[in-house]
């Protein structure tokens, strides 16, 4: 890649991550809609041979400094020189998330949300950003209800191919495939399908056990309650890596303020058991002998109904059903070949 | 003394000191379930039955020292120091999803005897299973 292009692609990531300080990306341009409408915005991949293609992919992002007070409205590049001081002072960025210890998410900013007060509208819209130079998805964008939800099944989406994509299987994943195509914000919450713009290449431990129970928190409260929900993914690159290190995940009901539903989570993109290469998406299972967890032997309590196993002293062990339970003293490594999945409380 | 609890799959019930999920189709069953009995909340837990029949219910920060032992306890958030020498009944009503949770039900129910279990459709949710636990 062309020196341009890198300096095109280091300011973007940075004006991204600038996003995360000043909060939200609303259009700037964005004309006045009624609240019952709906406004997506999904742009096509911007081409790489137009040098000014990345100046308007930046616009997504700038346009997202709007509270941060730079009245330059129009002026890119202005908005683009804030969003890069601001970008220096940013409380989230992948050097100042900690390793991945065992948990799927982390807590970031005290759990609170970047949106401005502001940004609590019943205004409904969509935003998804263009795919960048490397062809990797950015933020996505929305504010949730029931008019933006699906009314019928989740179609293919195999068409898709994500940055860093790569079919293949490991015995020890749930599902056997390593990656999935994960959408950004979920089909249960906006319909879209098939979006390459919403679209990411995760592992299946971000997928299920990281994003999903966040998006199934959204989605049965706006069941509920018929509210809006400011909902924001931020996937979230090392340099020029086709994979992500991970997403950052805001939330905020509208009606309620905040009160039924508020988070702002970092989900690390990992798979346990895989070393990832995520400069291309490469991955090989991890060395058992230099991890020791997975040839270790030890005793586990299985819940033959939930096909988990746990540790004995596990919360859910108390709960479990004696027809259920059963005791397991060999290699974790076995088990999970079993097709039988690690609790992710006590993380066996 | 009787608690009224809801969990995910994880026996979570709260994260970042909100419920995890609601349902008007499982306050409706803990109004009928527990009639003509007491329920005792917070004013937290109160809210969301703004829209109900809120006549036998109660309402005080330290709810489960007031309780009788007729009464019903409904918990969703604050950290409760429970006597369970107390209980004799404990209604867990299942979400049957998987959500974040920083707070969990972690009463250890070896020795309680699963008496009843039933299974109904949310509003919001495919199924709810209500389970009732007893000395």
């Amino acid at each position: 890649m062309d020196k341009m292009k890198k300096l095109k692609l280091l300011l973007a990531n940075i004006i991204l991550a600038g996003v995360l300080v000043l909060g939200g990306c609303a259009d700037a341009g964005d004309s006045s809609q009624s609240s019952s409408s709906k406004e997506t915005t999904t742009q096509e991949s911007a081409s790489s041979e137009d040098q000014n293609t990345n100046a308007e992919d930046n616009s997504d992002d700038t346009s997202a400094q709007a509270d941060s007070g730079n009245t330059a409205g129009s002026d890119t590049a202005g908005k683009t020189k804030a969003a890069a001081s601001k970008a220096k002072t940013s409380a989230v960025s992948t050097s100042k998330i900690p390793k991945y210890s065992g948990s799927p998410y982390i807590k970031v900013h005290n759990n609170v949300p970047f949106f401005k007060k502001s940004d609590l509208t019943k205004k409904v819209f969509e935003k998804y950003s263009k795919l960048d130079a490397l062809g990797r998805c950015r933020t996505a964008y929305a504010n949730v209800c029931k008019a933006t939800m699906p009314t019928e099944k989740r179609g293919r989406i195999g068409m898709v191919k994500p940055s860093g994509w790569h079919t293949v299987k490991y015995n020890n994943v749930d599902g056997k495939y390593l990656y999935n195509r994960c959408h950004l914000i979920g089909y249960q919450l906006t319909a879209e399908n098939a979006n390459e713009s919403n679209l990411m290449t995760g592992t299946r431990y971000l997928n299920v056990d990281g994003m999903l129970p966040f998006e199934n928190m959204v989605a049965d409260y706006v069941k509920e309650t018929n509210n809006h929900v400011l909902y924001r993914v931020t996937p979230i690159y090392t340099d020029e890596n086709l994979l992500a290190d991970g997403v950052l995940m805001e939330a905020e009901s509208v009606e309620d303020k905040g009160k039924g539903i508020s988070y702002c989570v970092y989900v690390y993109n990992v798979q346990p058991g895989i070393k990832i290469d995520y400069e291309t998406g490469d991955s090989s299972a991890k060395d058992s002998r230099r991890s020791g967890q997975s040839s270790a032997k030890g005793t586990y309590i299985i819940n033959e109904n939930t096909n988990k196993f746990h540790k004995p002293d596990c919360r859910s062990v108390k709960m479990m059903k004696d027809k259920n339970k059963k005791t397991y003293t060999g290699k974790r490594s076995e088990l999970i070949n079993s097709g039988y999945e690690p609790c992710k409380n006590c993380n066996p | 003394m009787k608690l009224i609890i809801c969990v995910d799959d994880n026996n979570g019930m709260m994260f970042n000191r909100r419920r995890q999920s609601k349902d008007r189709e499982v306050r409706h069953d803990i109004l009928a379930y527990t009639m003509p009995e007491r329920i005792w909340m917070n004013e937290y837990s109160l809210e969301q039955f703004e829209t109900d029949d809120t006549s036998r219910i109660q309402v005080a920060n330290n709810f489960l020292i007031q309780a009788d032992d007729n009464d019903y306890c409904f918990i969703e958030n604050g950290q409760y120091l429970i006597d369970e020498s107390r209980l004799d009944e404990i209604v867990l009503y299942h979400w049957n999803r998987v959500y974040p949770a920083d707070y969990y039900f972690d009463i250890d129910l070896h020795g309680w005897t699963l008496a009843d279990q039933k299974e109904f459709k949310g509003f919001s949710h495919d199924k709810i299973t209500r389970e009732i636990w007893t000395r």
